[in-house]
């Protein structure tokens, strides 16, 4: 399906690293697999005939409603990975994220209070981090996952230089 | 605690005492703030005494006689720990004002020196819980940006050392530079001008048709339904904890909202309300980072409104009714009301009809007032409220107003715009419309522009993006009285008068200080 983006025409977007996906990847194996393993447990113990209930066609049905959407899931990563992307314009980030739910974000660079970078271990492993920007409002959830890390450091330097060039209070 | 005898030339001519004097806060505080304490200790060991002296039993048993000097002596020993705590709390409790700074150290075990920049405040609160009010005495809050506790907490200080601290603090916030040839006068308080009142019989109307009320009347409806048809009466007894619960959040309500008044002062806007606690809010010009303005279709056919908003220093309304007390602007009032404390908050609505502008974001319908709506094709998105949903800008401000019958308008000054946000669902792609999220600090508004269409938001994502930029390369510092430019002319573009919008009341334009308009903070 090819759907129109949300953003302003006219921007070139940086896009994060191709690696992200293994992070993601990981991030899915442990959230889903696990569920999907709790969830048939059930269904072990039924055909086991340990238990009487829950009734098989329920035992399987969930699992398996389960899987695939997980499955589903993992099938979209790598292209939300590609839809994940930044620009730095003159006064403001912007970033772009999301499919079949889009979101734009521009966050001016005066609004910045502080720039955080995070770094996960299976992050770590493939050298990249994750840049978060945090403003005065809860509101704004920014954040560029899936750096390099020197990537990572070059924007937050150059945020941190933009952001006192410009600092507005609130 | 209303004597405010508008003085002439008040914030000019100035502060206070000498620079970094450290001060105390009033003796008796720890007292009336631990009364509790005091009251715990009396009654567990108070309490068997004075039952045997009731029923003229003998005060001490003779097998008891042999333990009682322990026991008083441990009564004793905990009274004086307690007291002594209190006193030590208080004399290591000091506060100053100086240089920019207010600065409060306190704890004896666990030192604690805290300081706030003057110019970083974002409110200022003098709170009376009833008990303080007896003494005469009064806690001062001090927000900044910071949406958690308050900053700094001085409590208790007496009444008119509060109100005088209150008047330093913005005084030196404002920017007002302290005159060396009077250093022992003490800041003037601001002159203050009364906007509006809330009526009593319109806070308790407003409390009988709140939704609350609609939700009890169902409830009592289907409760003598359900009585009826089972023929069970017993399930009554257990509406006693509801009904007694819902009479301790009107009583809430009614307490917090009792004798609600509003002025504006060169300091900002000042609101006062309580009927036993009593609170006097301060906030200071441009600290309103959004509004919103609600009503109810209950409250529709007496035309009432009510009005929050965000301020940094307040947070987010939780679970204690205090922060949704202090972010209600007005409680409940009407069309005028509305729109003179919108004048307040913003003295420079950059549109020449604001009257027209507003009244179609708080009634209007499709494009009157200069709205922008949901396009038809999107109509089917929200078939009621389509035609209301929509958005329109003035100069200085944002506005967004939806619902058709839970009506709402939110306003958001450009110069408080912290980031934006697009967002769109498969659905809404569908119709190509998108929402656009506007991020503010955390309160009860959150503003969000539902289902525009594709092009018009993202039109005002640019638009509005910009239009942020500009107001905050205007607005130049955080000390709204302080002398920046040599003259206004030299501001990129000078809103000298504040204009009314649709003004019945208030007339502090002419008496403000000219140089207020174009930086307010």
């Amino acid at each position: 399906m090819r759907t129109e983006a949300i953003d302003p025409p006219g921007i070139t977007w940086q896009r994060v690293s191709p690696k992200y996906v293994t992070v993601r990847l990981v991030q899915w194996a442990i959230g889903n697999l696990v569920t999907v393993v709790v969830l048939s447990l059930p269904l072990v113990l039924v055909l086991l005939g340990w238990w009487r209930w829950p009734p098989l066609w329920l035992a399987i049905t969930v699992p398996a409603v389960t899987l695939v959407l997980a499955i589903w899931r993992l099938l979209l990563i790598p292209r939300q990975v590609r839809a994940i992307g930044y620009a730095e314009r003159d006064d403001d980030l912007l970033i772009r994220g999301g499919i079949f739910f889009q979101r734009t974000m521009t966050v001016p660079y005066g609004r910045m209070q502080y720039v955080d970078i995070g770094v996960g271990p299976v992050e770590r492993g493939l050298g990249l981090c994750t840049l978060k920007l945090h403003t005065a409002s809860p509101g704004t959830n920014a954040t560029i996952p899936g750096l390099p890390a020197a990537e990572g450091a070059r924007l937050r330097e150059q945020l941190a230089a933009r952001g006192e060039a410009r600092l507005a209070g609130l | 605690m209303t004597s405010n005898v508008p003085e002439a030339g008040a914030p000019t001519a100035v502060p206070v005492a000498p620079d970094g004097e450290w001060l105390r806060v009033h003796p008796a505080s720890p007292f009336v703030r631990g009364w509790v304490a005091l009251a715990a200790i009396g009654f567990f060991f108070g309490r068997d005494f004075f039952e045997r002296l009731l029923q003229g039993r003998p005060l001490f048993e003779e097998d008891f006689a042999g333990r009682a000097p322990w026991l008083v002596a441990g009564g004793g020993i905990v009274l004086v720990v307690t007291v002594l705590g209190f006193i030590l709390t208080w004399y290591f409790t000091k506060y100053q004002v100086a240089e920019g700074y207010v600065r409060v150290n306190s704890g004896f075990l666990f030192r604690q020196q805290r300081q706030a920049r003057l110019d970083r405040v974002q409110a200022i609160d003098i709170v009376q819980p009833l008990l303080a009010r007896i003494f005469g005495l009064a806690e001062l809050k001090f927000e900044v940006a910071d949406a958690g506790e308050s900053a700094v907490k001085l409590a208790y200080l007496r009444m008119d050392d509060a109100r005088q601290l209150r008047a330093t603090i913005l005084a030196r916030a404002a920017g007002v530079v302290p005159d060396p040839s009077r250093p022992q006068g003490a800041a003037p308080e601001a002159p203050e001008y009364p906007v509006l009142s809330v009526p009593p019989s319109r806070l308790i109307g407003s409390l009988l048709l709140s939704e609350q009320s609609f939700f009890v009347v169902v409830g009592g409806i289907a409760a003598v339904i359900l009585s009826a048809v089972t023929d069970n009466r017993s399930f009554f007894f257990y509406l006693i904890p509801a009904v007694l619960g819902l009479a301790a959040s009107y009583w809430g309500f009614f307490n917090k909202g009792y004798n609600f008044t509003a002025a504006i002062s060169p300091d900002g806007i000042r609101l006062r309300y309580g009927l036993l606690d009593t609170q006097a809010q301060t906030l200071p010009p441009g600290r309103v980072q959004a509004l919103k303005v609600a009503q109810s279709p209950l409250w529709r056919m007496f035309g009432w409104y009510r009005i929050q908003v965000n301020v940094a220093g307040y947070g987010a309304v939780g679970s204690n009714g205090e922060t949704a007390s202090r972010t209600t602007l007005l409680p409940v009032g009407k069309l005028p009301d509305v729109m003179s404390m919108l004048a307040l908050v913003l003295p420079d609505p950059g549109t020449p009809e604001p009257g027209r502008t507003f009244a179609a974001g708080l009634t209007g319908l499709d494009s009157d007032g200069g709205f922008v709506t949901t396009p038809h094709r999107g109509r089917f998105l929200a078939p009621l409220g389509w035609r209301r949903n929509g958005f329109a800008t003035t100069d200085t401000a944002l506005l967004i107003r939806s619902g058709r019958w839970w009506r709402e308008l939110v306003v958001v000054p450009h110069q408080r715009t912290q980031s934006m946000a697009l967002h769109q669902g498969p659905l809404a792609r569908r119709f190509r419309v998108a929402d656009l999220v506007l991020h503010t600090t955390a309160g009860p508004v959150s503003p969000r522009l539902t289902q525009a269409g594709l092009d018009e938001a993202r039109g005002l994502f640019d638009a509005q993006s910009a239009r942020a930029r500009l107001a905050r390369k205007r607005q130049t510092s955080e000390q709204w009285l302080a002398t920046v430019a040599p003259a206004p002319v030299a501001e990129p573009a000078p809103v000298i008068e504040p204009v009314e919008p649709a003004s019945p009341v208030v007339g502090p334009a002419e008496t403000r200080p000219p140089q207020e308009g174009p930086q307010r903070g």
